[in-house]
């Protein structure tokens, strides 16, 4: 007598392109509302979409790397509703021809590989933004974001916990970002989805009624709202109701989901064909291009890091597992033939800061640049290990380059051996009774020098420089 | 010399040879207007800049045949900066931020453009009686309509004040007013003519084009209008050709198609008669004709009348009052805003139509009804493309009568569809159509419709003016002035 | 044509119906109805829905920005704005 839980997820990723499906509306981040909206964003009255050749582009790439059953010729449809955000009062989508169909993509749960299957995915264009709060009695409606593309992706209904629909949603991410078609910046809505969930009695084969929650915009939320969803329908229908299917949102102060006040019944999109867009076609040639240029995805990279850099698995696995530390590994090894020391720092130092801070790589203020110029700085000696923590946590804090922290906090590293040997030497002459202790035979002593080495020199002698002349001035 | 019912041609060498200036072709224009403003044909003006165009165009002289011509645009398409109403409350305040290529197309060729015709509203309607701003008279009878929806236009030039205009044929919009009111209208091959700034009504059949006082002026006026636009995907990538090129070649063995589906015993007998007579006239030049089928024809209008609300139920859909257009006054809530914005905004056949649109499309009906449609569409299309293969041009009645009165098509919305019967078929099959004035019956014109194949609107210009040169219809005028 | 649809229809285009027009416009809707109800006759099996009458497939853009900021233009000619966005009553979701 348990209860199944059947989840489908559609996820909606913008794809990073620089104009709009239909338009040439820039779809930059963060512009002043209403900037960003060509004449054929505003759906005024006369104007026609043209598509934009590079999302299909990024499309295909996503079908591709999902293995997925890609349709050179895909057309457009229209859905029909209405909300001020929705300059025509209708979307271009896809419904009849979508530019990707089945495909399937691999998850992991835990250590545990689950394989969850694609039905399909298609372009179609974002809306704008309503603003609720900010106006006396008034919603304020921003275009900026109308027309930018979207590639919506819909799972079989094969996940069947909050924790698998987390981790399918990582991996969508994933995916999406080193495929380079999406920056996977959930705070900034580039990735958002809608979860379908619904149960079922182990022994019933029927899939139980589902409900729909919208929009939802972060691992945390996906898994809480899933959670209090499952609940909330055994509750329904252990007291003898049946769960409506219908839209829901989840509110994240409360943590519940609850019902969108729309009149449901009369939601008909009334799909049909868009008449002002012919259908596209991507040539034989244009496929091929993408094909041959899709970019290393995280197991090919893996795979590469641990037989061309010599790296662990365990090391390769979370390097290549965000694009942006990858691309930071790769940066860095151009400048050093040393790929373990590059792997050290992130796996290390790197890792541990995120961990501090609980954020992702993305979001600190670690420039892949800056983390080159810091390996190429040990590596050339500049400066030392040591001293490369303290640099390394200056820039995490404020950003700054690593060359200009060098050098106005003086941490070049002293290689000069006369100076370092003329210090080693004072050192020496101000300790009698240390180095007699130590050329009595109390080797441990050794660190008490070059302590004193370092602290003359504020860390920044050259160890082994230090070790090696102390071993000569002590030792002879 | 008064310029009243002159072509473009005729305007052309007159203002070539000075015996006009731009400038006062234009004020006279506008002075023809004003005395003929019973006609409501116009709904805004473009007086000031219109002037100034034309004293620029003195200043710098120009030997193109369309500079300094006045030109009548529809209210249809977005005219920058100047108001763009669609005949419709909705869009009473509504001041374009472009213009339509069609319009940049004819004033980059030299036109000026003097102001904004009346027209059914949203192009739905067959006699300009549901237009926002009223009735449009024919100037061939104070009662009588001018038909529709490019009634303002047709009205325009069949009244001699503009030598040519704009209109818009999306089921008989251009060819049925110019039939009621004896002038030449021609709608070319889907595509040929760009839509971008055109206010959709049904976007896979709307096309725009001339309507003027021969066939001659509206190959002129084609060449200037047609265009490639990358800014709409239904745009033609075909080549241009001169229009005007083969106008004066004989048509002696070439072929006329007669639809055998057409059933014109229905008609009133001077209708046919006058229809008869062109076959005569047409055979006294040397063409044969050629009876064709076309099985499905039967089904053009019900087609039609599926297909054109689906898809206009949607292109409507943006007028919602948010972002342009008018909007109710103190609305409630969100819902109060769009019902009663579309409710004031919109007349009822526009209303009629978007609530069909919206049933035929709506689930459980879409199979039925929007699918069997464009099947059907598939069905006419193929018809005439087996037809093309045994004749040059096909050819028939515009209308089934002449100019009726106005209200007299009573409240019964199927009466007006009606009228679209033999005009309908070539915008589902995207098909080039005129109609040029063949004839009169109780003293009021009527036109002879031909249709061509898919891109050649050149050969059926050529039987249009072969049979110009040769008869007078189109130099008669309503009051009986002497053109000639 | 029942009611019920007649109203659905209506709200799914945000036209009111009151007393004043309602039945006039579910007598028309019904006849114009009847009247495409001739499409049945047709022997469609096997055809292709004709979308466009244009058989060709569409020029695409490529991927760069070319709208110039009109928002002060967009505004200004909206019905109600303030100096950064369109203005409707509050949307309660």
């Amino acid at each position: 007598m348990s209860w199944q839980t059947v989840i489908g997820l559609e996820i909606h990723v913008q794809l990073s392109t620089n104009s709009k499906l239909f338009s040439g509306g820039s779809t930059g981040f963060g512009a002043e509302p209403n900037t960003h909206v060509d004449l054929i964003d505003m759906g005024l009255p006369g104007v026609l979409p043209v598509a934009n050749r590079e999302a299909f582009y990024k499309a295909i790439r996503f079908g591709l790397a999902t293995n997925a059953e890609i349709n050179q010729t895909s057309s457009f449809d229209r859905k029909n509703y209405f909300y001020p955000d929705l300059p025509k009062g209708y979307q271009i989508t896809q419904m009849a021809m979508p530019i990707v169909g089945k495909g399937a993509i691999k998850i992991d749960v835990e250590g545990n590989e689950k394989i969850i299957n694609i039905t399909r995915a298609h372009l179609e264009e974002d809306a704008g933004k309503s603003i609720h709060d900010l106006f006396d009695g008034e919603t304020g409606v921003d275009l900026n974001r109308a027309g930018t593309p979207l590639l919506e992706i819909v799972s079989e209904p094969e996940i069947s916990n909050a924790k698998e629909a987390v981790a399918y949603f990582k991996a969508v991410r994933q995916l999406v970002t080193f495929l380079d078609i999406c920056d996977g910046n959930m705070a900034q809505g580039s990735m958002r989805c809608d979860v379908n969930v619904s149960i079922k009695k182990d022994d019933v084969k029927e899939l139980g009624t589902r409900a729909e929650i919208k929009n939802i915009n972060s691992f945390k939320f996906i898994e809480r709202a899933i959670n209090y969803e499952i609940e909330r329908q055994i509750r329904i229908i252990e007291s003898g109701e049946a769960v409506v299917q219908e839209t829901r949102l989840y509110d994240s102060v409360k943590n519940e989901t609850r019902s969108m006040r729309s009149k449901e019944e009369a939601n008909d999109y009334r799909y049909f064909p868009c008449p002002d867009l012919l259908p596209v076609v991507i040539s034989d040639k244009e496929f091929n291009e993408i094909k041959d240029n899709l970019p290393e995805l995280p197991d090919e990279k893996e795979k590469r890091y641990m037989s061309e850099a010599n790296l662990e698995e365990a090391e390769a696995k979370i390097i290549s597992s965000s694009k942006t530390m990858a691309n930071m590994f790769e940066d860095a090894c151009s400048k050093t033939d040393d790929s373990k020391l590059v792997a050290n720092w992130l796996v290390g130092d790197v890792s541990a800061l995120l961990n501090k801070d609980n954020i992702d790589i993305e979001e600190s203020k670690l420039s892949s640049n800056n983390f080159a110029t810091l390996i190429e700085r040990i590596s050339d000696k500049t400066i030392s290990g040591k001293i490369a923590k303290s640099v390394l946590e200056e820039v995490w804090e404020s950003g700054h380059n690593v060359d200009n922290i060098i050098k106005d906090k003086g941490l070049v590293q002293i290689q000069d051996e006369s100076v370092l040997e003329e210090i080693a030497q004072k050192i020496i002459n101000n300790n009698p009774s240390q180095v007699e202790a130590y050329k009595g035979g109390k080797d441990k002593l050794f660190g008490f020098f070059v302590g004193q080495v370092m602290k003359e020199t504020q860390g920044k002698a050259n160890p082994k420089s230090v070790n090696d002349i102390l071993k000569n001035l002590l030792d002879s | 010399m008064s310029i009243r019912y002159k072509t473009i041609k005729d305007l052309s060498s007159m203002i070539q040879k000075r015996d006009i200036s731009h400038l006062e072709l234009v004020k006279e224009t506008f002075s023809l207007i004003e005395s003929s403003s019973d006609l409501n044909a116009f709904i805004t003006l473009n007086k000031d800049p219109a002037i100034e165009n034309a004293i620029s165009l003195d200043n710098e002289r120009n030997e193109s045949v369309l500079s300094g011509i006045p030109i009548a645009q529809k209210d249809l398409f977005c005219t920058k900066d100047l108001r763009t109403t669609c005949g419709s409350n909705m869009l009473s305040n509504f001041i374009p931020p472009y213009s339509a290529t069609v319009i940049t197309n004819l004033e980059r060729a030299g036109c000026i453009s003097i102001g904004k015709t009346n027209m059914d509203e949203f192009a739905m309607g067959s006699s300009n009686e549901t237009s926002f701003y009223g009735n449009v008279i024919n100037p061939w009878g104070k009662n009588l309509v001018p038909g529709g929806s490019s009634g303002g236009s047709a009205s325009a030039v069949s009244s001699g004040i503009v030598p040519a205009a704009t209109g818009t044929d999306t089921g008989g919009s251009i060819r049925q007013p110019a039939s009621l009111c004896g002038i030449t209208g021609l709608k070319p091959t889907y595509g040929r003519i760009s839509r971008w700034g055109m206010i959709a009504f049904a976007s896979s059949l709307d096309q725009a084009g001339p309507m003027a006082r021969t066939a001659e002026d509206c190959a002129i006026l084609l060449n200037e209008m047609c265009s490639h636009d990358l800014k709409d995907t239904t745009s033609l990538n075909e080549p241009i050709p001169d229009f005007t090129e083969d106008l004066d070649k004989p048509i002696k063995g070439m072929k006329i198609g007669i639809v055998k589906e057409f059933d014109l015993s229905k008609l009133d007998s001077d209708v046919v008669q006058v229809f008869e007579d062109s076959k005569k006239h047409y055979e006294s030049l040397g063409a044969e004709f050629v009876e064709i089928s076309l099985p499905n024809i039967s089904l053009s209008v019900p087609t039609y009348y599926v297909v054109a609300p689906a898809e206009c139920s949607s292109n409507l859909s943006r007028f919602d009052g948010v972002k342009f257009g008018t909007r109710c006054d103190d609305p409630k809530n969100l819902e109060d805003l769009y019902i009663r914005t579309r409710s004031e905004g919109f007349g009822d056949e526009v209303k009629r139509r978007i609530l069909i649109g919206s049933y035929v499309l709506s689930a459980g009906f879409y199979d039925a009804y929007y699918k069997k449609a464009q099947q059907v569409r598939r069905l006419i299309k193929n018809d005439f493309d087996g037809a093309f293969s045994k004749v040059d041009v096909i050819m028939s009645p515009t209308t089934r009568g002449t100019a009726f009165e106005a209200g007299s098509k009573g409240s019964d919305p199927i009466q007006m569809y009606l009228e679209d019967l033999f005009t309908i078929p070539a915008n589902l099959a995207g098909l080039p159509a005129l109609s040029l004035p063949n004839g009169f019956v109780n003293k009021k014109p009527i036109g002879l419709q031909l249709i061509g194949n898919f891109l050649e609107e050149s050969k059926m210009l050529q039987f249009a003016h072969n049979f110009q040169k040769t008869s007078d219809f189109h130099l008669k005028t309503p009051h009986g002035e002497d053109i000639s | 044509m029942d009611k019920k649809t007649v109203t659905t229809i209506a709200y799914l285009s945000r036209i009111a119906l009151n007393e004043d027009n309602e039945d006039k416009i579910t007598s028309d809707l019904e006849n114009i109805i009847k009247f495409v109800d001739q499409l049945d006759s047709a022997e469609v099996d096997g055809i292709e829905p004709l979308t466009n009458p244009l058989e060709k497939k569409a020029h695409t853009r490529e991927d760069i920005v070319t709208a110039k900021n009109r928002k002060d233009k967009f505004l200004e000619r909206s019905p109600k704005s303030n100096e950064d966005y369109f203005l409707v009553p509050r949307v309660v979701e």
